[in-house]
Formats: structure tokens, sequence, C-alpha cells
């Protein structure tokens, strides 16, 4: 009795020093490997907030790298004293500037994020205003070669899917057009949105409550002090000029001069056939990817032939074969309608 | 020889890098667009256009079957035809296959006994190993060869993309994809078949998705414990005339419950540890084919039903050997089974089970085949896995004997629906998604689901006091 006792005792003992201290599994390096990682994140975080504002021409100060962070005064000095050391940043008077490492790394953390983005929207089809967070999340801790399979992945995209461009893996912006901010743009002139700035939030949430998206051509209708009203040619849209501020836009294409009069493969009535004008740009990664691999390219013949008892999904017939498709994915799909054969 | 600069790969990445910002996004469509200007080129000088007239028959069959009136009519006449078809063909080979089984079983060990052998290499051979073989192959090879091939008749003839097409919506709600109603489906013959199935699924979140929730859906090897559960309990106590309905109703609503936490945990997965994976939906609508009777025999039965029937065949000759020496081996006159029993019993109670059921499913892991049998082996005090005694006389054993009640019935059978795969069905998970933490993931929230399941209802009958 007395020897199994301590048989116990000792392994019980054992037990729990290894549950501890076992190295790799052990609860304290992992809580090591967890520190660890939060310190890099905030590492990185301030990289790109500063950064972010070098590009935009300010200079940064302590206090607002604190507020953008939001870490106590006490970690922000540790944070600044390592970034120092690892030779990331310099102080000049109370401004921080980035040296070049640490505007390479910088670069590489804003790669990873707007790559992220991009495989959030195209791959996961998240919801644009859930993009940034998760990306956000995603983009610590990878390793340049993981950076560049994503990149690789997803065909080396160039621009996210906000329109801001992504370095290439030298840190070089490609070559982008940003295009003429709402507020300067001239009325009635039919134009496209290529770039909705996602910062801030609220005006980016504002911007995506109003049903705005990424490559649709618009005019304006009404510019004053107190709001811009634009149209779509069917629904009005009401920005307050602040927030149209974040709204880019480019003169129309020859490709979008012919989609004006396309309507959405969902509108299309009956088994009235039309021809594919363009896949929307909203539209890209896997899905994009399917639907070329169905034949679903621009000057296809496509009409409804079989409808769900609940209306979605619906059975087009393309080039012979009969495709089911979801509503949110068929208002993807710009077509003409035909004249009924 | 003129002396030129060797080129490097460096040089031709940059220079590629430096060309592609010219290349604009919309490069890949035009690829693929000329490519298909081009298919359609030699198309339209190579291929004669047929009559229309099975066009026309295809559109009809279609407006038939996925009409508002009809279409979930049909739907569930071909799903209880195909069972129906399962059950009763399966009925008679299976006993046959068992007598057959056995009787080799019987001449074997006495061969050994009589050639001086000792009695316990002959019983972990015969009685264990062979034995444990022998019940799976008999209780799952009639059905599967059954229901397979069947199975494989409608996917050939093109019926089952409508299911697809009729279910969708559904699906959809729930975060998944219309295709998952065919690999549920196919979850009724075996979940290990099943999670291959959802190779059909092409979006890899909806796939993640369908493996994940396959089990959810009662396979073949689960069916025998539910229908006997629901004669003897449920059945029994209506009149006579409606027991046999009454019976075939349970077993459908403990399938249709199956359904309901399929579309839970879909729509749970969808929106929190899958949130991230890719997805999309597309569905093709074949033409309408009179399958062809030698490829149907292939697929069925060498790619489906041998393939489950090897990995069952592997994880069940462990089982037999592990039930045999816990049956075998006694501690003081009781044996290991028993004993393991009586230390699970505190936890079977809390979920309204009891120690027994909860180590024959310890043991059933490799196969569900051998609950009932590992459970009548203790149950009756005997050392081999034993088939149930008929149906007045279970009654009297399992309520008499050892104190099961109507909450022990519907407990095991929520149970038996909700536990975790079979060993075959993890291993399968685990080589579709070459990912251990998809395998785990998947017996984590089976697991647990069938846990807190069973813990409510036990808790809530004892509440209520109906035990």
């Amino acid at each position: 009795m007395e020897g199994s006792f301590w048989i116990l005792l000792i392994l019980l003992v054992v037990f729990i020093v290894a549950v501890f201290f076992l190295p790799r599994y052990g609860i304290l390096s992992r809580w090591q490997h967890y520190q660890k990682s939060v310190e890099r994140e905030a590492l990185e975080d301030a990289l790109k907030y500063i950064f972010d504002q070098e590009q935009q021409g300010h200079y940064v100060h302590q206090d607002a790298l604190r507020g953008a962070l939001e870490i106590s005064a006490k970690r922000i000095y540790s944070l600044l004293d390592q970034m120092e050391s690892q030779g990331l940043i310099q102080h000049e008077q109370s401004q921080i500037i980035l040296t070049e490492n640490g505007e390479k790394l910088a670069l590489q953390i804003v790669r990873a994020h707007r790559l992220w983005e991009r495989y959030l929207a195209d791959e996961a089809r998240l919801p644009l205003n859930k993009v940034h967070s998760v990306a956000h999340r995603r983009e610590h801790g990878m390793s340049s070669t993981q950076i560049e399979e994503l990149d690789a992945a997803l065909g080396h995209p160039l621009a996210d899917p906000h329109g801001d461009p992504i370095p290439n893996a030298a840190g070089i912006f490609r070559p982008h057009e940003k295009g003429t901010n709402l507020n300067h743009w001239e009325e009635n002139t039919p134009g496209k949105i290529i770039h909705l700035e996602d910062e801030p939030p609220l005006a980016f949430a504002q911007i995506l409550a109003t049903g705005l998206k990424l490559g649709q051509t618009i005019r304006i209708l009404e510019k004053n002090n107190q709001r811009i009203v634009l149209t779509d040619g069917e629904n009005e849209f009401t920005l307050a000029p602040a927030v149209a501020a974040n709204v880019f836009l480019q003169e129309l294409s020859e490709t979008d001069q012919a989609l004006r009069d396309a309507i959405p493969l969902t509108a299309l009535k009956g088994t009235q056939p039309a021809e594919i004008v363009q896949l929307d740009e909203r539209c890209q990664g896997f899905t994009r990817r399917r639907f070329l691999d169905l034949g679903l390219t621009p000057g296809t013949t496509i009409y409804a032939e079989l409808e769900n008892a609940f209306g979605d999904p619906r059975a087009y017939r393309v080039r012979g074969t009969l495709i089911a498709l979801r509503k949110d994915q068929a208002d993807d799909i710009w077509v003409k309608p035909l004249p009924q054969a | 020889m003129t002396e030129t600069k060797q080129l490097q790969p460096q040089d031709v990445l940059a220079m590629a890098e430096s060309l592609r910002p010219q290349l604009g996004s919309g490069f890949r469509d035009e690829i693929v667009q000329s490519m298909y200007t081009e298919a359609q080129r030699i198309v339209d000088r190579a291929v004669n256009k047929g009559s229309k007239k099975k066009w026309d028959l295809d559109q009809r069959i279609d407006r038939l079957v996925t009409s508002p009136i009809f279409g979930l009519p049909i739907m569930l006449l071909i799903l209880a035809a195909v069972f129906w078809i399962t059950i009763v063909g399966a009925n008679v080979p299976s006993q046959m296959l068992a007598t057959g089984l056995f009787w080799i079983e019987e001449q074997a060990a006495n061969l050994f006994t009589s050639i001086g052998i000792p009695w316990w290499i002959t019983g972990f051979i015969w009685h264990g190993v062979y034995r444990g073989l022998a019940w799976v192959i008999s209780v799952m090879l009639p059905p599967m060869a059954i229901f397979f091939p069947v199975f494989t008749i409608l996917e050939d003839l093109g019926y089952l993309p409508r299911v697809a097409f009729n279910l969708d919506w559904m699906f959809k709600k729930a975060g998944a994809h219309g295709k998952q109603a065919l690999t549920m489906a196919m979850g009724f013959g075996c979940n290990a078949a099943g999670v291959v199935a959802t190779r059909v699924i092409d979006s890899p979140r909806e796939r993640l998705i369908a493996i994940l929730t396959n089990n959810f859906v009662p396979c073949n090897g689960r069916f025998p414990t539910l229908i006997m559960l629901a004669t003897v309990f449920v059945a029994a106590s209506f009149p006579p005339v409606f027991s046999s309905f009454v019976a075939a109703g349970t077993v459908v609503g403990v399938v249709l419950i199956g359904v309901f936490f399929t579309m839970l945990m879909s729509w749970i997965l969808s929106r929190t540890v899958l949130k991230g994976e890719a997805s999309a939906f597309t569905l093709e609508l074949p033409p309408y084919r009179r399958p062809s009777i030698g490829r149907i025999l292939y697929t069925s039965i060498i790619d489906r039903t041998i393939f489950v029937l090897w990995r069952a065949i592997l994880t069940a000759a462990p089982a037999g050997a592990a039930i045999w020496i816990l049956g075998n081996i006694n501690i003081q006159g009781v044996s290991l089974a028993q004993l393991i029993a009586n230390f699970l019993d505190p936890l079977g109670f809390l979920i309204g089970l009891d120690g027994v059921i909860l180590l024959a499913y310890i043991i059933a892991i490799p196969a569900n085949e051998i609950v009932v049998p590992t459970m009548m082996m203790v149950y009756m005090g005997v050392g081999m896995m034993t088939d149930p005694p008929s149906y007045s006389q279970l009654h009297t054993l399992l309520v008499d004997g050892h104190g099961w009640t109507m909450l022990t019935a519907v407990n095991l059978m929520l149970f038996s629906l909700l536990h975790n795969p079979c060993a075959t069905t993890i291993m399968t998970i685990y080589k579709e998604t070459k990912s251990k933490k998809w395998a785990a993931l998947s017996v984590v929230i089976t697991l647990g689901t069938a846990f807190i399941v069973t813990f409510l209802t036990a808790t809530i009958a004892r509440l209520a006091g109906w035990v």
C-alpha cells in the first residue's frame, strides 16, 4: 500500500512537470511561443502604421503610434527599443522614421496583408467588409516563401480587392492607376469605380451600405457641400462628401461601354436567350476559373432552362450543357438579351 | 563561336516580372476565350448535330423531376425504394453468409481442439479474430453489394444531380453545397464511401463540411441496431397491428434527426472553423443516359464495396481479438469486459446508457456492426460475440435483467446516430483531407454532439420523472 502510494505520487509529479515544462508541447513553452507571436504582431503592426503614415507624407510620433496600436506606454517603449536595436527604425528628434530594412519589412507585411485580402475575397468569398480584419489576423508570421507561394497561387495579382496595389517581392509597387476622387469627378460623366479606400473602416462601411461596388459604372446626378447623389442607371446612391473622398473613379474603357446596357444573368426572364458580355470584376479566383472552365466566356449564348421550385438555383443551357448556378453567382455574369429565336 | 551572354534563369524571371504589369488582369480570360473560340470553330465544322427529339424528352423529364409538386415525392419514393430493395434483398444472403461462416468457425475450432491445441489459442483465433471478421462480412457485405450498384444506376442515369438541384436551397442556407445530399445518401450505405464521394463537390469549403458531417447519416452498420431498438422498445408499446409501421416511423424519425444535426453542424462549421476556406457553387446537370451495366458493376463492386470491405476487415480482426480477450480474461471470477463495464457505469448513467453499452462502443470503434453482438456477449456472460435472442426474450433480458428503460433505448438510438465515425471512416477522412486536424475534428464534433444530446435527454427525462 505504502509503495504504490509513492509510485503514484512520483508519477503524478512527473506528469505535472511534463505538462508544464516539456519543450515545445509544455504549457510554459506554448505560453512563450504565444507571447512571442503577440510581440511580433505588435511590431509588424507598428511597422505598417509608420509606413502608411510616411507614404501619406506624415511623420509619426510615439503617442500617435501608441494610440494606433492601442497598447500601454510601457509596452511602446520596449517595442520601440526592440525595433531600434533590430535596425528597423531611427529616431529623429521625436519623430520615428523607418530605416531601409524597416521599410523592406513593412512592405513585406503590406504585401502579405493585401495578398490575404485578395485570397479571402476571391477564393473564400468572404464579404468585403470582413476581409480586412481577417487578413489582419493572418498576415503575421509568414515567411517570405509562404508569401511567394500565396502570390503564385493567386496568379500574381496586381491589386487587393479594394483596388490598392500589391507590392512585388522586391518591394516595388507595380504601376497602377488610382483614379480620380469622386469629389473631383465631373457631373454627368459616366465613370467606373476602380478603388474603394478601406480606411477608415467607418467610411468604408458606409460606402458598402449604400451598395456601391468596385467595377460599377456610375455618374453624378447632384453635387453640393452636403451630399453627392450618384446613379448607376437604376438606383440612386447618396454619400457625404467626406465619405465620397474614399471613392475613386476612372473613365470608361471600350468593354465598359458595352457593359452599360448589359443586365445580370439573374434578370433574364423565361427562356429569353442572351449573349454573355463579361464576367464581373468582383468575381475572381476560384469562381471565375470555374466559370471559364465551363465555357462561360464573352460572346457565348446562354438561356435559362430549368428553375428550382424555390427560384434558386436556376439551370442555364450553355454550349449544349445544362449548368445550375446560384443567384449570387449568376449576378456576376453580365449578358445582353438577344432577340428570341 | 560567338561570345553570347549565357541567359540565366533569374534574368528570365526578372523579365517576366517586368512584363507582367503590362498583361492586365484579364489575360487568363483571354486565353480561355481563345481556346473556346477555336474549339467552337472545330465543332461547327466537324460535329453533325442530330435531331432535337432526345433533348425534348430530357427537358420533359427535367421538368417533372424538378417540379414543385412532384419533385420531392419522386425523390422520397426512389429513396424508399432503394432502401426497401437493400434491406429485403440483403436479408437472405446475410443469413446464408452468417450460417456458412460460423459453420466454418465451429468446424475449425473442433479440429483445433481434437488435435490438442490449447483452448486459448483456438478461442483467440477462431472465436476472436475469425468471428469478428465473419460477423462484419456477413452483416456488411450483402447490403453494400446491393446498395452501391442500385445507387450507381441512379448516378449513371443522371438523376442524382437533379436531386442536388432540388435540395440546394436547403443546403445553401446551411452554408453547404447541394451535392452534399448525394454524399449523405451515399453515407446510408457506408460513411467511408460517403466521405470518398465528397470528391464530386469541387469547392473546398463545402467539401470539408460534407466530409465532417457525413457521419450524422446512419450507415448500414448502424441500421440493424436502430431497427432492433425501434422494434423491441418503441413499437412494442403499440398494438401489434401498427407495430411495424411504428418501427419504420421511428427509424425514419431517427434519420430525420440525423439530417437536422447535419444541417446544424454544417451551418456552425461554415461560420466558424471553415470561414476562410475557398468556396464556389456550380452544378452540371448532365443529359440522361442509359446506364452501362459493366461500368456500374465495376465501380460499385471494386471501387466501393471491396474498398470499404477491405478496410473494415483490416480493423475488424483486431477488434475481434480484443473482444475475445476482454470476454475471456477473468479476474476473481469476473471477466475483464464486465470489470471495465462496471467502471464505465457512472459515465453511462449520466448520459442515460450504461457501462456495457459504452464498452461496446469503445471496442466497436473499428466497425459499428459489432456493437450489438458485443453488448450481448457481456449481458449474457458468454465468452464470444453473440446474436441477440428472439425479440421478446431480448426485451426480458434487457429490461428485467439489466435495468433498461425507454430512455436507454431512445438514448442508445441517439448515441448510435451521433457518435464518432468508425475507424474506417476516420482513416478515410484522413486520407481524403490529408490532415490529422480534420480527422480529429470529425471525431470531436460527433462525439461531443452525442454526449451533449444524450446527457440533455437523460437529464430532462429524469427531471420530468419519465423514468
